[in-house]
């Protein structure tokens, strides 16, 4: 009973603590959760198998003496702990199956001549192994067949053709749908709180690595200052994100983020518009008057 | 007629022994070094010698030319006598087998760190080794016949039939991968390029693991296991119908390594027909061995040695089923490129390749001593931390593998890629690759505790160098009485079955080479595709000397995933002037055939100083030393000379000019760097292999940037 209270006290105390190192989970990065979970994932794998061990171990041990408490001496114990196996009937099964021939009858079957010793039995090619072999001759046949006679089946640019079809379908089905048709010519300037936070999501993981953490600028120009060298318009960040500008090394976002998501980036980097970020880089481009933001305020 | 006495040579089979082991412990922890960069980039340790790149190559070529390769000759040398009845044919040329074979390998440890390469996979060593291993093999191969001449067997047993084939097949193959154009005595350009060289490497590669690492282990298998469960082969007439089946097929199958690229889809589709017919051929050996074993079983359970050989054909069977699978395409399309191959090729290299080694080496090394093995238990415990390092490798790259290719092709219902930064997928596999590093150490712990058991076991016996043995001498041919079966006849002219084998492994060679080799509509040119200026040329030949390949492909296949992520998918005509193809067989990293223009310098260059500036969490080395090392310039006029020789256009007499035009391109570039504050002069490293990442696959790419929209 004393055992079970103290069980059910850990347990009790085991929920309590884990929202509380949820909570602290700042201190570790991912990386470094990613690496203890794998690894005490890992080490309680061992832990099992060396458990399990210690349980045979000690089941042995137990068999022991309980086998001497009822009074054997050591000689019946070392018997009844490795009992002679009976043998067991052929595996006739396993015979009929591989079309064996029984081992009984074996010594019709070896060839006189030896190799140093090695001597060969003259086994006829077992007929399911034929099988097999003629089963895959078949499908090589109908494959080649299938591919470059019937052409039936479709080689791979024709595959690529299917699938690029397919997908155009399913994707125009989607954006009929959803309200996710937004282009550099539609693109609103918004302060939704929502959009702001995503599109700060996607500017860590994206931009910051040349724009900088604050878009202060560091491969990439500073965003944060009133010089810009695509314009400054919610349209024009739009562009620039959705399609580069690959001679001054900005990639093509087009294929990596959706509309929404290019939509909302921009305006994460309208937002930050004059924070004058630490380490600032120097400005580029020519300086531009903010015209979304009149609009904004002439609305 | 008098029996004739004689000694067998164990001396050369027990040096052949050590060195298997000592090369194999030394593969087997590079491969555990490389195995912890992959999630641990300060493992690279920060010098250019032991980056990935250039010892991934070093770990391959260990494995399978140092371990197997004096595995091989270990065995060869020890039955090869005693089932001939005669002494090797000459003690001199064993020698020169020996140590010119440890030799090789002492070079390719010095060369592969140095980044002196050809990047062919499993043939990376540059052509002065090339010539060495021509050499040797050869003397090989003499010794081998030259013992088989005065043998004292009439017939020769189908162990011996697998090391002909296994000896004629890797010289051809060798000898035709191997044909190169030297720019000076490290460096030289495969004769074939793009495609072409792609078929030529991969029928190779592919053939390196059906000769190198399947016939002659099939040989060793064939001799040894008899031995060990002293009991008959099962099936004569299987031995010769998967024998020589076996030899027909394999070498078709090499084109299934290049499924959904730009070789032609005929021979993608001959590579899986016969690949597919393969398996019954491979599974032909594996089922005489285990049904050796009938009447066996219960000393299976007692005897290491047998639990190793069972193993070890059971590895062998599996991979020989997995391989077929892998090669449909439908399955390849997932798989290639991904973990999943490096579970595949590890479950045969550890599983069969090691494990068959293991025993054979158990077996012998008492015998040759006079003695017993010292440890009965440690081998016992090397088997079973052996087996459970396989599983703990196999089985978390499966998952990775099977992850990794599953995120690459997720997309949203917006038609975006659900992961479109590469990294992502990479991060979320880390974990599987530490668990996979923790099998290869026990699996290595098992191979030190088998090195220690041996030792104790040498040292406790005596060196019988010279074994004694007696056998009759062979009548003179026309005495004996003809035989009424046409193998048992082959079987007594080793001349005619060299060149039955060797006319059976060219029927698939010819069909599927030639075509693509000489016929030109086979490779569709483009016209836009223009030479390599001389400083992308020498950046691709950094990228060639640090082995991007190992990490990063260079084919874009056409996949919906793999065209939205990479772009246009390649073209046969864009590898026209790639001396050698640059494809890879793994995407560690991203495929890199359209990288060219995607970002700017300024990217490259800080990516290659600190990867993780660029890329936070990647796991890709640091290249500082490209930044301080100057190019050098020296050979730009051997190899642009080099190049013309090969068939690439460049105007008569450009090699004089070349170096003006690299220097002028190289300049650009810096002052390009300038502009974003990055110091660097023009003649470092790093600005030639920008220039050659900044080039891959422009040619035909249609750029869509703000400038030519408007």
């Amino acid at each position: 009973m004393k055992h079970h209270r103290i069980f059910i006290f850990l347990v009790l105390l085991l929920l309590f603590i884990q929202p509380a190192m949820a909570d602290d989970d700042s201190v570790a990065t991912g990386d470094l959760m990613n690496y203890i979970a794998f690894g005490s994932f890992f080490a309680v794998l061992l832990l099992i198998l060396a458990a399990m061990l210690v349980v045979l171990r000690a089941f042995r041990v137990l068999t022991r003496v309980l086998l001497k408490h009822q009074g054997l001496n050591s000689a019946q114990i070392a018997a009844e702990m490795n009992p002679v196996k009976a043998k067991k009937p052929k595996a006739e099964v396993w015979q009929k199956l591989l079309s064996l021939k029984p081992l009984a009858q074996e010594h019709e079957l070896l060839i006189a001549h030896d190799y140093d010793g090695i001597q060969e039995l003259d086994n006829p090619i077992p007929a399911w192994f034929m099988y097999l072999f003629y089963g895959t001759i078949i499908f090589a046949i109908g494959y080649l067949l299938n591919y470059h006679v019937f052409k039936t089946g479709q080689l791979q640019y024709a595959e690529y053709n299917t699938e690029m079809a397919q997908a155009a379908i399913e994707k125009k089905a989607f954006l009929a749908k959803a309200a996710n048709r937004v282009d550099e010519n539609t693109v609103k300037l918004v302060s939704d709180p929502a959009v702001l936070a995503s599109g700060g999501a996607i500017f860590k993981s994206t931009c910051a690595p040349c724009h900088g953490e604050h878009a202060q600028g560091n491969v990439g120009p500073n965003l944060t200052d009133d010089y810009w060298l695509h314009g400054s318009k919610i349209n024009d960040l739009f562009k620039t994100i959705k399609y580069g500008v690959l001679s001054k090394g900005m990639p093509t976002w087009e294929k990596q983020l959706s509309p929404k998501q290019i939509s909302d980036v921009a305006n994460y980097i309208k937002s930050l518009h004059g924070t004058n970020p630490a380490g600032a880089k120097a400005p580029q481009g020519t300086k531009e008057e903010d015209t979304d933001k009149k609009l904004v305020a002439n609305n | 007629m008098q029996p004739e006495n004689f000694y067998y040579d164990n001396k050369i089979v027990r040096n052949f022994g050590i060195a298997t082991v000592i090369w194999g412990i030394i593969g087997m922890t590079v491969g555990l070094i490389i195995a912890i960069q992959l999630y641990h980039p300060a493992a690279n340790m920060g010098n250019q010698y032991t980056t990935y790149g250039r010892i991934r190559p070093l770990h391959t070529n260990a494995v399978i030319f140092a371990f197997v390769g004096n595995a091989i000759f270990m065995g060869v040398y020890y039955s090869l006598q005693r089932l001939l009845k005669a002494r090797m044919f000459s003690d001199v040329l064993s020698q020169i087998h020996f140590w010119g074979w440890q030799l090789i390998i002492v070079s390719a440890v010095i060369t592969l760190p140095l980044g002196l390469t050809t990047s062919h996979e499993y043939a990376e060593l540059e052509w002065p080794i090339d010539i060495a291993i021509t050499i040797i093999w050869v003397v090989f191969g003499w010794n081998m016949f030259g013992t088989i001449f005065k043998r004292r067997e009439r017939h020769l047993y189908v162990a011996i039939w697998f090391y002909i084939a296994t000896f004629v097949t890797i010289a051809v193959l060798h000898i035709v991968n191997s044909i190169e154009l030297p720019v000076s005595p490290f460096k030289s350009y495969m004769v074939y390029a793009g495609v072409q060289d792609a078929l030529v490497q991969w029928w190779y590669g592919h053939n390196a693991v059906a000769f190198f690492l399947t016939t002659p282990y099939l040989g060793m298998m064939y001799y040894f296991l008899p031995k060990m469960a002293n009991r008959p082969i099962y099936s004569y007439k299987l031995s010769i119908l998967h024998f020589w089946a076996l030899i027909f097929i394999y070498i078709w199958a090499g084109p299934h390594h290049l499924l959904y690229t730009t070789l032609p889809g005929w021979a993608q589709s001959l590579g899986v027909a016969f690949s597919i017919m393969l398996i019954a051929p491979s599974w032909g050996g594996m089922i005489n061995g285990l049904l050796t074993l009938r009447g066996a079983w219960d000393k299976v359970r007692d005897d290491v040695i047998l639990k190793f050989m069972v193993v070890a054909l059971t590895a062998y069977g599996m991979a020989t089923f997995e391989g077929p699978m892998l090669s449909l395409k439908q399955v390849n399309g997932i798989a290639h490129f991904s973990d999943w191959i490096i579970a595949h090729v590890h479950v045969g290299a550890l599983g069969w390749n090691g494990f068959l080694t293991f025993a054979v080496l158990y077996w012998l090394i008492p015998r040759i001593y006079k003695t017993e093995l010292f440890s009965k238990k440690m081998a016992s415990f090397h088997f079973w931390i052996g087996t459970l390092g396989i599983l703990f490798y196999a089985i978390p790259m499966y998952w990775a593998g099977f992850t990794q290719s599953l995120m690459l092709k997720e997309f949203t219902p917006e038609g975006m890629l659900k992961y479109p930064n590469f990294l992502e997928t990479t991060l979320q596999i880390l974990p599987m690759h530490i668990m996979r590093s923790a099998g290869g150490a026990m699996y290595l712990l098992g191979v030190i505790v088998m090195a220690y058991n041996l030792t104790r076991t040498a040292l406790q016996g005596k060196l019988v160098a010279n074994e004694a043995a007696q056998a009759m001498p062979l009548e003179p041919a026309n005495q004996v009485a003809r035989e009424a079966h046409w193998h048992r006849r082959l079987e007594r002219r080793p001349i005619q079955m060299l060149i039955a084998a060797l006319l059976v492994i060219l029927v698939g060679t010819f069909v599927e080479l030639m075509p693509t080799l000489t016929i030109s509509s086979n490779i569709p040119t483009i016209a836009a595709v223009k030479p390599y200026t001389p400083l992308e040329l020498q950046g691709r030949d950094l990228y060639i000397r640090e082995g991007c390949s190992n990490c990063h492909s260079q084919t874009v296949r056409p996949f919906r995933s793999e065209t939205e992520r990479y772009g246009e998918y390649s073209k046969a005509g864009e590898f026209v002037y790639d001396h050698p193809f640059l494809w890879g067989s793994k995407r560690t990293g991203p495929d890199l055939a359209r990288i060219g223009q995607k970002y700017g310098n300024a990217w490259h260059y800080n990516h290659l100083m600190d990867p993780r500036l660029m890329s936070p969490g990647s796991i890709m080395p640091e290249y500082s030393w490209l930044i301080t090392q100057k190019l050098d310039t020296s050979l730009t006029r051997a190899k642009i000379h080099a190049m013309r020789t090969l068939g690439v256009p460049y105007p008569i007499g450009y090699e004089n000019i070349a170096n003006q035009d690299l220097d002028k391109q190289a300049k650009a570039i810096s002052a390009n760097l300038y502009e974003d504050k990055i110091k660097v002069k023009s003649n470092r490293e790093i600005i030639a292999i920008i220039a050659y990442l900044q080039r891959l696959g422009t040619d035909i790419k249609a750029n869509k940037t703000v400038n030519n929209i408007k």
